[in-house]
Protein backbone atom coordinates (compact mmCIF):
# COMPACT_ATOMS: atom_id res chain seq x y z
CA UNK A 1 0.00 0.00 0.00
CA UNK A 2 1.57 3.40 -1.36
CA UNK A 3 0.16 5.66 0.81
CA UNK A 4 2.50 6.45 3.58
CA UNK A 5 4.02 9.19 1.65
CA UNK A 6 0.25 10.79 0.96
CA UNK A 7 -0.38 10.88 4.59
CA UNK A 8 0.65 14.21 6.57
CA UNK A 9 3.45 13.40 9.22
CA UNK A 10 1.74 15.58 11.41
CA UNK A 11 -1.52 16.13 13.46
CA UNK A 12 -1.97 18.61 16.10
CA UNK A 13 1.10 18.83 17.80
CA UNK A 14 1.47 15.33 17.13
CA UNK A 15 4.65 13.75 15.16
CA UNK A 16 4.97 10.45 12.80
CA UNK A 17 6.97 8.06 15.03
CA UNK A 18 9.05 5.20 14.93
CA UNK A 19 8.75 3.19 10.84
CA UNK A 20 5.39 2.94 9.12
CA UNK A 21 4.35 -0.66 9.05
CA UNK A 22 1.73 -2.65 6.48
CA UNK A 23 0.95 -6.45 7.53
CA UNK A 24 -1.02 -8.72 5.47
CA UNK A 25 -3.67 -11.85 5.90
CA UNK A 26 -0.02 -13.58 6.41
CA UNK A 27 1.16 -11.47 8.71
CA UNK A 28 -2.03 -9.99 10.49
CA UNK A 29 -1.24 -11.82 13.63
CA UNK A 30 1.43 -10.12 14.25
CA UNK A 31 -0.22 -6.52 14.88
CA UNK A 32 -3.81 -7.73 16.35
CA UNK A 33 -3.72 -10.96 17.55
CA UNK A 34 -6.77 -12.48 18.47
CA UNK A 35 -8.47 -9.10 16.22
CA UNK A 36 -7.12 -10.61 13.75
CA UNK A 37 -9.51 -12.92 13.19
CA UNK A 38 -12.33 -10.10 12.99
CA UNK A 39 -11.01 -8.55 9.30
CA UNK A 40 -9.60 -12.14 8.00
CA UNK A 41 -13.36 -12.78 8.02
CA UNK A 42 -13.71 -10.62 5.24
CA UNK A 43 -11.37 -9.96 2.13
CA UNK A 44 -8.84 -8.31 3.73
CA UNK A 45 -5.58 -7.44 1.93
CA UNK A 46 -3.63 -5.38 3.91
CA UNK A 47 -2.95 -2.66 6.90
CA UNK A 48 -0.92 0.39 6.77
CA UNK A 49 -0.24 1.53 9.92
CA UNK A 50 1.43 5.13 11.54
CA UNK A 51 1.81 5.66 15.26
CA UNK A 52 2.17 9.72 16.25
CA UNK A 53 3.63 10.72 19.19
CA UNK A 54 3.23 14.18 21.20
CA UNK A 55 4.33 15.99 24.43
CA UNK A 56 3.25 14.35 27.89
CA UNK A 57 2.95 10.35 26.04
CA UNK A 58 0.34 11.45 23.81
CA UNK A 59 -0.19 8.70 21.42
CA UNK A 60 -2.21 7.95 18.06
CA UNK A 61 -2.09 5.10 15.85
CA UNK A 62 -3.47 5.54 12.15
CA UNK A 63 -4.68 2.10 10.81
CA UNK A 64 -6.08 2.34 6.97
CA UNK A 65 -7.07 -1.18 6.17
CA UNK A 66 -7.52 -2.62 2.45
CA UNK A 67 -10.25 -4.52 2.82
CA UNK A 68 -10.50 -5.66 -1.24
CA UNK A 69 -13.64 -3.97 -2.40
CA UNK A 70 -16.30 -1.19 -0.78
CA UNK A 71 -18.57 -4.06 0.02
CA UNK A 72 -15.86 -5.45 2.78
CA UNK A 73 -14.76 -2.18 4.01
CA UNK A 74 -18.30 -1.68 4.89
CA UNK A 75 -19.34 -4.91 6.43
CA UNK A 76 -15.75 -4.32 8.72
CA UNK A 77 -16.98 -0.75 9.41
CA UNK A 78 -20.81 -1.77 9.93
CA UNK A 79 -20.07 -4.91 12.73
CA UNK A 80 -19.04 -2.34 15.12
CA UNK A 81 -21.06 0.86 15.49
CA UNK A 82 -22.24 2.95 18.49
CA UNK A 83 -21.08 6.39 18.42
CA UNK A 84 -22.20 9.59 16.49
CA UNK A 85 -21.01 10.10 12.76
CA UNK A 86 -17.91 12.84 12.21
CA UNK A 87 -18.67 13.40 8.75
CA UNK A 88 -15.95 11.76 7.33
CA UNK A 89 -15.55 9.21 4.43
CA UNK A 90 -18.82 7.06 3.87
CA UNK A 91 -19.92 6.59 7.37
CA UNK A 92 -18.05 6.94 9.95
CA UNK A 93 -18.65 7.32 13.82
CA UNK A 94 -16.42 8.78 16.31
CA UNK A 95 -16.17 8.81 20.53
CA UNK A 96 -13.69 9.28 22.70
CA UNK A 97 -10.38 7.96 21.74
CA UNK A 98 -12.18 6.69 18.52
CA UNK A 99 -12.27 7.24 15.08
CA UNK A 100 -13.82 4.50 12.36
CA UNK A 101 -14.66 5.26 9.21
CA UNK A 102 -14.79 3.84 5.46
CA UNK A 103 -14.19 5.10 2.01
CA UNK A 104 -14.13 2.56 -1.37
CA UNK A 105 -12.02 -0.14 -0.46
CA UNK A 106 -10.22 0.99 3.07
CA UNK A 107 -11.70 0.80 6.00
CA UNK A 108 -9.94 3.33 8.56
CA UNK A 109 -9.53 3.64 12.63
CA UNK A 110 -7.54 5.98 14.54
CA UNK A 111 -7.39 5.47 17.71
CA UNK A 112 -5.82 7.75 20.40
CA UNK A 113 -4.34 7.42 24.05
CA UNK A 114 -5.95 10.12 25.57
CA UNK A 115 -9.68 11.31 25.09
CA UNK A 116 -9.81 15.10 25.51
CA UNK A 117 -10.33 17.94 23.61
CA UNK A 118 -7.02 18.53 22.15
CA UNK A 119 -7.01 14.46 21.21
CA UNK A 120 -10.06 14.60 19.27
CA UNK A 121 -9.05 17.72 17.34
CA UNK A 122 -5.50 15.51 16.40
CA UNK A 123 -8.00 12.46 15.76
CA UNK A 124 -10.64 14.15 13.51
CA UNK A 125 -7.91 16.39 12.03
CA UNK A 126 -6.25 13.23 10.77
CA UNK A 127 -9.21 11.65 9.56
CA UNK A 128 -10.02 14.22 7.48
CA UNK A 129 -6.51 14.30 5.82
CA UNK A 130 -7.01 10.77 5.23
CA UNK A 131 -9.85 10.35 3.75
CA UNK A 132 -8.46 12.24 0.33
CA UNK A 133 -6.15 10.20 -0.20
CA UNK A 134 -8.32 7.01 0.04
CA UNK A 135 -9.95 7.73 -3.69
CA UNK A 136 -13.61 7.93 -4.62
CA UNK A 137 -16.88 6.20 -2.67
CA UNK A 138 -18.13 2.98 -3.69
CA UNK A 139 -20.98 0.75 -3.24
CA UNK A 140 -22.16 -0.94 -0.22
CA UNK A 141 -23.16 -5.04 -0.90
CA UNK A 142 -26.18 -5.70 -2.72
CA UNK A 143 -27.27 -7.65 -0.13
CA UNK A 144 -28.07 -4.68 2.54
CA UNK A 145 -30.62 -3.61 0.31
CA UNK A 146 -32.67 -6.78 0.93
CA UNK A 147 -33.09 -5.36 4.09
CA UNK A 148 -36.89 -3.78 3.96
CA UNK A 149 -36.67 -0.17 4.56
CA UNK A 150 -39.85 0.75 6.64
CA UNK A 151 -38.50 1.27 9.78
CA UNK A 152 -35.31 0.30 9.49
CA UNK A 153 -32.01 1.49 11.55
CA UNK A 154 -29.86 2.29 8.97
CA UNK A 155 -26.78 2.92 11.43
CA UNK A 156 -27.67 -0.52 13.23
CA UNK A 157 -27.21 -2.33 9.77
CA UNK A 158 -23.93 -4.60 9.62
CA UNK A 159 -22.66 -7.02 6.87
CA UNK A 160 -20.35 -9.83 7.73
CA UNK A 161 -19.70 -13.25 6.57
CA UNK A 162 -18.41 -15.31 9.45
CA UNK A 163 -19.63 -16.27 13.30
CA UNK A 164 -17.20 -14.29 15.03
CA UNK A 165 -18.70 -11.24 13.82
CA UNK A 166 -22.34 -12.79 13.68
CA UNK A 167 -21.25 -13.09 17.73
CA UNK A 168 -19.91 -10.01 18.47
CA UNK A 169 -22.75 -8.15 16.49
CA UNK A 170 -25.68 -10.25 17.82
CA UNK A 171 -24.79 -12.97 20.31
CA UNK A 172 -27.25 -16.16 19.12
CA UNK A 173 -24.93 -18.93 20.05
CA UNK A 174 -21.77 -20.23 21.25
CA UNK A 175 -21.79 -23.01 18.56
CA UNK A 176 -21.62 -21.73 15.06
CA UNK A 177 -25.51 -23.47 14.25
CA UNK A 178 -25.67 -21.04 11.19
CA UNK A 179 -22.72 -22.66 9.78
CA UNK A 180 -21.40 -19.32 8.39
CA UNK A 181 -18.15 -19.26 7.10
CA UNK A 182 -16.45 -17.27 4.13
CA UNK A 183 -18.77 -18.39 1.58
CA UNK A 184 -21.49 -16.95 3.24
CA UNK A 185 -22.98 -13.14 3.05
CA UNK A 186 -24.76 -11.97 5.85
CA UNK A 187 -26.70 -8.34 6.82
CA UNK A 188 -28.46 -7.36 10.01
CA UNK A 189 -31.02 -5.21 10.62
CA UNK A 190 -33.24 -3.93 13.51
CA UNK A 191 -36.14 -2.73 13.11
CA UNK A 192 -38.49 -0.40 15.07
CA UNK A 193 -38.21 3.64 17.27
CA UNK A 194 -35.09 4.35 18.90
CA UNK A 195 -35.40 3.22 22.16
CA UNK A 196 -37.73 0.63 22.07
CA UNK A 197 -36.65 -3.00 22.20
CA UNK A 198 -35.63 -3.78 18.15
CA UNK A 199 -36.53 -6.39 16.39
CA UNK A 200 -33.61 -8.14 14.39
CA UNK A 201 -33.58 -9.41 10.79
CA UNK A 202 -30.77 -11.55 9.82
CA UNK A 203 -30.14 -12.83 5.78
CA UNK A 204 -27.53 -15.42 5.03
CA UNK A 205 -26.94 -16.07 1.18
CA UNK A 206 -25.09 -19.58 1.16
CA UNK A 207 -23.21 -20.47 -2.08
CA UNK A 208 -26.31 -22.91 -2.83
CA UNK A 209 -30.05 -24.06 -1.33
CA UNK A 210 -28.87 -26.95 0.40
CA UNK A 211 -26.72 -24.90 2.37
CA UNK A 212 -29.35 -22.54 3.58
CA UNK A 213 -31.45 -26.05 4.04
CA UNK A 214 -29.24 -27.25 5.96
CA UNK A 215 -28.33 -24.17 8.21
CA UNK A 216 -32.01 -23.63 8.77
CA UNK A 217 -32.23 -27.59 10.21
CA UNK A 218 -29.58 -26.29 12.57
CA UNK A 219 -30.44 -23.80 13.88
CA UNK A 220 -34.39 -25.06 14.61
CA UNK A 221 -32.77 -27.92 16.44
CA UNK A 222 -30.37 -26.41 18.70
CA UNK A 223 -31.85 -22.84 19.07
CA UNK A 224 -35.31 -23.34 18.55
CA UNK A 225 -36.54 -27.11 19.41
CA UNK A 226 -40.18 -25.61 20.40
CA UNK A 227 -40.92 -24.55 16.71
CA UNK A 228 -43.75 -25.97 14.69
CA UNK A 229 -43.52 -27.05 10.88
CA UNK A 230 -43.65 -23.57 9.88
CA UNK A 231 -40.10 -22.36 11.71
CA UNK A 232 -41.96 -20.08 14.29
CA UNK A 233 -41.81 -20.21 17.86
CA UNK A 234 -42.09 -17.82 21.06
CA UNK A 235 -39.61 -17.23 22.90
CA UNK A 236 -38.85 -16.42 26.65
CA UNK A 237 -39.11 -13.06 26.55
CA UNK A 238 -42.28 -13.23 24.74
CA UNK A 239 -41.10 -12.40 21.66
CA UNK A 240 -41.44 -14.32 18.24
CA UNK A 241 -38.58 -15.99 16.28
CA UNK A 242 -39.10 -17.13 12.80
CA UNK A 243 -36.73 -19.22 10.43
CA UNK A 244 -37.68 -19.42 6.39
CA UNK A 245 -35.49 -19.86 3.49
CA UNK A 246 -36.10 -19.20 -0.14
CA UNK A 247 -33.57 -20.57 -2.31
CA UNK A 248 -30.01 -20.30 -0.87
CA UNK A 249 -30.94 -17.46 1.52
CA UNK A 250 -31.69 -18.00 4.89
CA UNK A 251 -33.90 -15.41 7.07
CA UNK A 252 -34.78 -15.11 10.67
CA UNK A 253 -36.13 -12.85 12.77
CA UNK A 254 -35.69 -12.49 16.18
CA UNK A 255 -37.85 -10.64 18.96
CA UNK A 256 -41.10 -9.87 16.59
CA UNK A 257 -43.61 -8.74 18.88
CA UNK A 258 -45.83 -11.25 17.17
CA UNK A 259 -45.88 -14.08 14.87
CA UNK A 260 -47.93 -11.94 12.01
CA UNK A 261 -44.76 -8.96 12.82
CA UNK A 262 -42.41 -12.06 12.15
CA UNK A 263 -44.21 -13.61 9.48
CA UNK A 264 -44.35 -9.89 7.81
CA UNK A 265 -40.96 -8.65 8.42
CA UNK A 266 -39.75 -11.95 7.02
CA UNK A 267 -42.14 -11.61 4.10
CA UNK A 268 -40.81 -8.38 2.76
CA UNK A 269 -37.05 -9.62 2.36
CA UNK A 270 -36.36 -7.76 -0.99
CA UNK A 271 -33.80 -10.99 -2.50
CA UNK A 272 -32.10 -10.16 -5.30
CA UNK A 273 -32.81 -10.53 -8.33
CA UNK A 274 -30.94 -14.04 -10.01
CA UNK B 1 -29.18 -32.54 28.56
CA UNK B 2 -26.36 -30.55 26.84
CA UNK B 3 -27.16 -27.93 24.57
CA UNK B 4 -24.97 -25.25 23.39
CA UNK B 5 -25.20 -22.00 24.90
CA UNK B 6 -27.87 -19.37 22.78
CA UNK B 7 -29.01 -15.97 23.14
CA UNK B 8 -32.28 -18.06 24.80
CA UNK B 9 -30.83 -18.70 27.47
CA UNK B 10 -30.32 -14.87 28.51
CA UNK B 11 -33.72 -14.41 27.64
CA UNK B 12 -34.86 -16.89 30.20
CA UNK B 13 -32.51 -15.54 32.74
CA UNK B 14 -30.90 -19.27 32.97
CA UNK B 15 -27.22 -18.11 31.39
CA UNK B 16 -25.60 -19.21 34.93
CA UNK B 17 -27.27 -22.85 34.96
CA UNK B 18 -26.38 -23.36 31.67
CA UNK B 19 -22.88 -22.17 31.96
CA UNK B 20 -22.97 -24.84 34.12
CA UNK B 21 -23.59 -23.35 37.15
CA UNK B 22 -22.07 -20.28 36.27
CA UNK B 23 -19.35 -21.76 33.54
CA UNK B 24 -19.95 -25.44 32.51
CA UNK B 25 -21.49 -24.69 28.94
CA UNK B 26 -23.91 -27.76 29.99
CA UNK B 27 -21.00 -29.89 31.99
CA UNK B 28 -23.05 -32.54 34.13
CA UNK B 29 -20.20 -33.44 36.89
CA UNK B 30 -20.42 -33.61 40.61
CA UNK B 31 -18.30 -31.48 43.00
CA UNK B 32 -15.40 -32.59 44.65
CA UNK B 33 -12.94 -30.78 46.47
CA UNK B 34 -13.48 -27.13 45.85
CA UNK B 35 -10.97 -24.68 44.23
CA UNK B 36 -10.50 -21.29 46.42
CA UNK B 37 -10.08 -18.37 44.72
CA UNK B 38 -9.13 -14.86 46.45
CA UNK B 39 -10.98 -11.60 45.85
CA UNK B 40 -9.13 -8.59 47.49
CA UNK B 41 -9.95 -5.48 46.91
CA UNK B 42 -9.20 -1.57 48.50
CA UNK B 43 -10.56 1.75 48.11
CA UNK B 44 -7.58 3.56 47.77
CA UNK B 45 -5.28 1.40 45.84
CA UNK B 46 -5.82 4.16 42.76
CA UNK B 47 -5.99 7.25 42.91
CA UNK B 48 -8.54 9.52 41.09
CA UNK B 49 -6.27 9.06 38.27
CA UNK B 50 -6.13 5.45 38.42
CA UNK B 51 -2.69 5.53 39.70
CA UNK B 52 -1.21 2.81 41.87
CA UNK B 53 0.24 3.01 45.67
CA UNK B 54 2.37 0.04 45.39
CA UNK B 55 2.12 -0.09 49.35
CA UNK B 56 -1.35 -0.90 49.23
CA UNK B 57 -1.22 -3.06 46.39
CA UNK B 58 1.54 -5.45 48.51
CA UNK B 59 -0.78 -4.91 51.26
CA UNK B 60 -3.91 -6.65 49.00
CA UNK B 61 -0.88 -9.31 46.98
CA UNK B 62 -0.14 -10.12 50.75
CA UNK B 63 -3.31 -10.65 52.60
CA UNK B 64 -5.04 -12.82 49.18
CA UNK B 65 -2.19 -14.85 49.48
CA UNK B 66 -1.79 -15.47 53.28
CA UNK B 67 -6.10 -16.46 52.72
CA UNK B 68 -5.57 -18.40 50.04
CA UNK B 69 -2.92 -21.12 51.64
CA UNK B 70 -4.18 -20.30 55.25
CA UNK B 71 -1.18 -18.76 56.50
CA UNK B 72 -0.61 -15.20 58.86
CA UNK B 73 2.79 -14.43 57.23
CA UNK B 74 3.32 -13.49 53.96
CA UNK B 75 6.64 -14.65 53.12
CA UNK B 76 5.61 -18.36 54.71
CA UNK B 77 2.90 -17.95 52.69
CA UNK B 78 5.13 -17.25 49.27
CA UNK B 79 7.10 -20.39 50.84
CA UNK B 80 4.83 -22.73 50.53
CA UNK B 81 4.39 -21.59 46.65
CA UNK B 82 8.20 -21.44 45.63
CA UNK B 83 11.73 -22.66 47.49
CA UNK B 84 15.07 -21.43 47.89
CA UNK B 85 17.04 -22.72 45.15
CA UNK B 86 14.73 -22.84 42.32
CA UNK B 87 14.33 -20.79 39.61
CA UNK B 88 11.12 -18.96 39.11
CA UNK B 89 9.15 -17.38 36.23
CA UNK B 90 6.59 -14.62 36.79
CA UNK B 91 4.88 -14.75 33.42
CA UNK B 92 3.37 -11.24 32.98
CA UNK B 93 1.49 -9.75 30.01
CA UNK B 94 2.93 -6.46 28.66
CA UNK B 95 0.06 -5.34 26.19
CA UNK B 96 0.77 -1.91 25.47
CA UNK B 97 -2.71 -0.79 26.22
CA UNK B 98 -3.31 -2.79 29.84
CA UNK B 99 -0.15 -4.20 30.86
CA UNK B 100 0.01 -5.84 34.55
CA UNK B 101 1.47 -3.28 36.36
CA UNK B 102 4.76 -2.55 37.02
CA UNK B 103 3.71 -2.57 41.02
CA UNK B 104 2.01 -5.72 41.08
CA UNK B 105 5.16 -7.58 39.05
CA UNK B 106 7.63 -5.85 41.92
CA UNK B 107 5.46 -6.86 44.80
CA UNK B 108 5.59 -10.63 43.73
CA UNK B 109 9.34 -10.77 42.72
CA UNK B 110 9.73 -9.14 45.82
CA UNK B 111 7.95 -12.07 48.32
CA UNK B 112 9.03 -14.51 45.83
CA UNK B 113 12.91 -12.90 46.77
CA UNK B 114 11.73 -13.02 50.07
CA UNK B 115 11.02 -16.58 50.51
CA UNK B 116 15.00 -17.72 49.57
CA UNK B 117 15.08 -17.31 45.58
CA UNK B 118 17.86 -15.73 44.56
CA UNK B 119 17.18 -12.28 42.56
CA UNK B 120 19.36 -13.27 39.61
CA UNK B 121 16.99 -16.71 39.18
CA UNK B 122 13.56 -14.94 39.04
CA UNK B 123 12.64 -14.31 35.10
CA UNK B 124 9.95 -11.53 34.10
CA UNK B 125 8.84 -11.73 31.09
CA UNK B 126 6.13 -12.33 28.75
CA UNK B 127 6.48 -12.82 24.64
CA UNK B 128 10.43 -14.20 24.82
CA UNK B 129 9.39 -16.65 27.42
CA UNK B 130 10.30 -19.57 25.41
CA UNK B 131 14.12 -18.18 24.88
CA UNK B 132 14.46 -16.72 28.20
CA UNK B 133 16.81 -18.86 29.93
CA UNK B 134 15.26 -18.29 32.93
CA UNK B 135 11.83 -19.20 31.65
CA UNK B 136 12.94 -22.27 30.12
CA UNK B 137 14.99 -23.32 33.00
CA UNK B 138 12.24 -22.65 35.45
CA UNK B 139 11.28 -24.80 38.18
CA UNK B 140 8.25 -23.03 38.93
CA UNK B 141 5.97 -20.54 37.38
CA UNK B 142 3.47 -17.44 38.26
CA UNK B 143 0.80 -16.39 36.25
CA UNK B 144 0.11 -12.85 36.63
CA UNK B 145 -2.06 -10.53 33.62
CA UNK B 146 -4.71 -8.22 33.63
CA UNK B 147 -8.69 -8.90 32.77
CA UNK B 148 -10.08 -7.81 29.79
CA UNK B 149 -12.53 -8.61 26.94
CA UNK B 150 -11.04 -10.58 24.04
CA UNK B 151 -12.79 -10.70 20.15
CA UNK B 152 -12.13 -14.16 19.75
CA UNK B 153 -11.76 -15.62 23.45
CA UNK B 154 -13.79 -13.52 25.25
CA UNK B 155 -12.00 -12.67 27.71
CA UNK B 156 -7.81 -12.46 28.01
CA UNK B 157 -7.31 -13.96 31.79
CA UNK B 158 -4.71 -16.54 33.32
CA UNK B 159 -5.47 -19.06 30.92
CA UNK B 160 -4.37 -17.08 27.99
CA UNK B 161 -1.83 -15.04 29.34
CA UNK B 162 0.13 -18.68 28.52
CA UNK B 163 -0.35 -18.48 24.75
CA UNK B 164 3.37 -16.76 24.49
CA UNK B 165 4.54 -20.52 25.60
CA UNK B 166 2.89 -21.79 22.43
CA UNK B 167 5.22 -22.34 19.42
CA UNK B 168 2.19 -21.39 16.94
CA UNK B 169 0.01 -18.40 19.14
CA UNK B 170 -2.86 -18.80 15.21
CA UNK B 171 -3.08 -22.52 16.23
CA UNK B 172 -4.82 -21.97 19.23
CA UNK B 173 -7.49 -19.26 17.49
CA UNK B 174 -9.80 -21.76 15.94
CA UNK B 175 -13.13 -22.12 18.15
CA UNK B 176 -13.02 -19.44 20.08
CA UNK B 177 -9.72 -20.06 21.12
CA UNK B 178 -11.25 -23.37 22.64
CA UNK B 179 -8.70 -25.18 23.35
CA UNK B 180 -6.42 -22.69 25.47
CA UNK B 181 -6.21 -25.18 28.30
CA UNK B 182 -4.01 -27.18 26.16
CA UNK B 183 -1.16 -24.46 26.83
CA UNK B 184 -0.96 -25.78 30.64
CA UNK B 185 -0.02 -28.99 29.24
CA UNK B 186 3.38 -27.54 27.33
CA UNK B 187 6.56 -29.56 28.32
CA UNK B 188 7.84 -25.87 29.44
CA UNK B 189 4.99 -25.28 31.70
CA UNK B 190 2.99 -28.59 32.85
CA UNK B 191 3.50 -28.47 36.47
CA UNK B 192 4.95 -25.36 37.20
CA UNK B 193 2.26 -23.24 38.09
CA UNK B 194 2.80 -22.15 41.49
CA UNK B 195 0.12 -19.08 41.44
CA UNK B 196 -2.37 -16.82 39.51
CA UNK B 197 -3.06 -13.44 40.01
CA UNK B 198 -5.60 -11.76 37.93
CA UNK B 199 -5.03 -8.15 38.40
CA UNK B 200 -8.56 -6.68 38.26
CA UNK B 201 -7.39 -2.88 39.49
CA UNK B 202 -8.42 -1.44 35.79
CA UNK B 203 -10.63 -4.05 34.41
CA UNK B 204 -11.68 -4.07 30.45
CA UNK B 205 -15.31 -5.12 30.20
CA UNK B 206 -15.63 -4.43 26.25
CA UNK B 207 -13.46 -3.80 23.51
CA UNK B 208 -13.89 -1.70 20.56
CA UNK B 209 -11.45 -0.74 17.19
CA UNK B 210 -8.88 -3.25 15.81
CA UNK B 211 -6.82 -3.05 19.50
CA UNK B 212 -9.60 -3.70 21.07
CA UNK B 213 -9.25 -1.14 23.75
CA UNK B 214 -10.92 1.75 24.54
CA UNK B 215 -10.35 3.46 27.94
CA UNK B 216 -14.20 4.08 27.82
CA UNK B 217 -14.40 0.48 29.05
CA UNK B 218 -12.40 0.36 31.44
CA UNK B 219 -12.78 0.97 34.99
CA UNK B 220 -11.65 1.30 38.84
CA UNK B 221 -12.79 -2.20 40.33
CA UNK B 222 -9.14 -2.00 42.56
CA UNK B 223 -8.84 -5.79 43.18
CA UNK B 224 -6.81 -8.92 42.40
CA UNK B 225 -8.13 -12.20 41.90
CA UNK B 226 -5.63 -14.77 43.20
CA UNK B 227 -5.91 -18.86 43.29
CA UNK B 228 -3.86 -21.69 42.63
CA UNK B 229 -6.21 -23.10 39.72
CA UNK B 230 -6.07 -21.15 36.92
CA UNK B 231 -9.79 -21.81 35.16
CA UNK B 232 -11.19 -21.41 39.24
CA UNK B 233 -9.62 -17.32 38.71
CA UNK B 234 -10.86 -16.98 35.11
CA UNK B 235 -14.35 -18.07 35.77
CA UNK B 236 -14.31 -15.88 38.69
CA UNK B 237 -12.95 -12.99 36.06
CA UNK B 238 -15.53 -13.92 33.87
CA UNK B 239 -18.16 -13.49 36.18
CA UNK B 240 -16.68 -9.78 36.87
CA UNK B 241 -16.67 -9.11 33.65
CA UNK B 242 -20.26 -10.55 32.68
CA UNK B 243 -21.76 -8.72 35.63
CA UNK B 244 -20.40 -5.30 34.30
CA UNK B 245 -21.17 -5.53 30.70
CA UNK B 246 -24.89 -5.97 32.16
CA UNK B 247 -24.62 -3.38 33.94
CA UNK B 248 -23.85 -0.91 31.21
CA UNK B 249 -24.22 -2.98 27.86
CA UNK B 250 -27.31 -4.73 28.86
CA UNK B 251 -28.40 -7.65 29.76
CA UNK B 252 -27.94 -8.88 25.74
CA UNK B 253 -24.60 -8.35 25.21
CA UNK B 254 -23.60 -9.80 28.84
CA UNK B 255 -21.39 -12.44 27.43
CA UNK B 256 -19.05 -11.45 25.83
CA UNK B 257 -18.27 -14.01 23.05
CA UNK B 258 -17.28 -16.53 23.50
CA UNK B 259 -15.11 -17.65 26.71
CA UNK B 260 -15.82 -21.40 26.06
CA UNK B 261 -11.78 -21.50 26.63
CA UNK B 262 -12.65 -21.48 30.35
CA UNK B 263 -15.11 -24.23 30.58
CA UNK B 264 -13.63 -26.30 28.19
CA UNK B 265 -9.35 -25.74 30.43
CA UNK B 266 -11.89 -27.96 32.74
CA UNK B 267 -13.81 -30.35 30.58
CA UNK B 268 -11.83 -31.12 28.16
CA UNK B 269 -8.21 -30.38 29.26
CA UNK B 270 -8.79 -31.25 32.98
CA UNK B 271 -6.24 -28.22 34.42
CA UNK B 272 -9.20 -26.78 36.61
CA UNK B 273 -12.61 -26.09 37.44
CA UNK B 274 -14.99 -24.12 35.89
CA UNK B 275 -17.89 -24.77 38.10
CA UNK B 276 -18.68 -22.42 40.59
CA UNK B 277 -20.51 -24.94 43.49
CA UNK B 278 -16.56 -26.29 43.15
CA UNK B 279 -14.99 -23.31 43.76
CA UNK B 280 -14.77 -21.24 46.73
CA UNK B 281 -14.75 -17.55 46.46
CA UNK B 282 -13.44 -15.56 49.03
CA UNK B 283 -13.94 -12.17 49.44
CA UNK B 284 -11.82 -9.65 51.13
CA UNK B 285 -11.85 -5.62 51.41
CA UNK B 286 -13.77 -2.93 50.11
CA UNK B 287 -17.09 -4.33 49.33
CA UNK B 288 -18.83 -1.86 47.01
CA UNK B 289 -19.66 -2.23 43.91
CA UNK B 290 -17.98 -5.72 44.01
CA UNK B 291 -20.70 -7.34 41.22
CA UNK B 292 -19.60 -11.32 42.23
Amino acid sequence: MDIGAKIPVKADGLTASGKDRTFNRQTLYDYLDGGAEVYLAFDFREVFTRKYTGPGGREMTLDIYDMGSPGEAFGAFSCDRQDPSAGIGQESEYGPGLLRFWQGRYFVTVTASADDEAAAAAVLGLGKDVVKQLGPPGPKPALVSCLPAESLRPERTSFFHSVVNLNNRFFVAGENLLRLDRSTDCVIGEYGAGGAEPVTLLVVRYPDASGALAARRSFLASYLPDAGPDGFARTENRKWVSAGVRAEYLTIVFDAPSADAARKLGASVNFPAK
Amino acid sequence: MKHPLTRRDFLAGTTVAVLGASLGFGQEKPATKKARVVLIRHRDVLDENQKINPDILQGMLDEGVMKLLGESDPVKAFQKLVKPGETVGIKTNVWSYLPTPPELEAALKRRVIDAGVAPDRIGLDDHTVMTNPLFVKATSLINVAPLRTHYLAGVCGCIKNYIMFAESQPAYHPDSCADLGSLFKLPQVQGKTRLNVLCVLTPQFHGRGPHNFNRRYVWSYKGLIVGLDPVAVDAIGLRLIMAKRREVLGKAQELPPVPKHIQLADTRHGIGTSDMNAIELIKLGWGEDILV
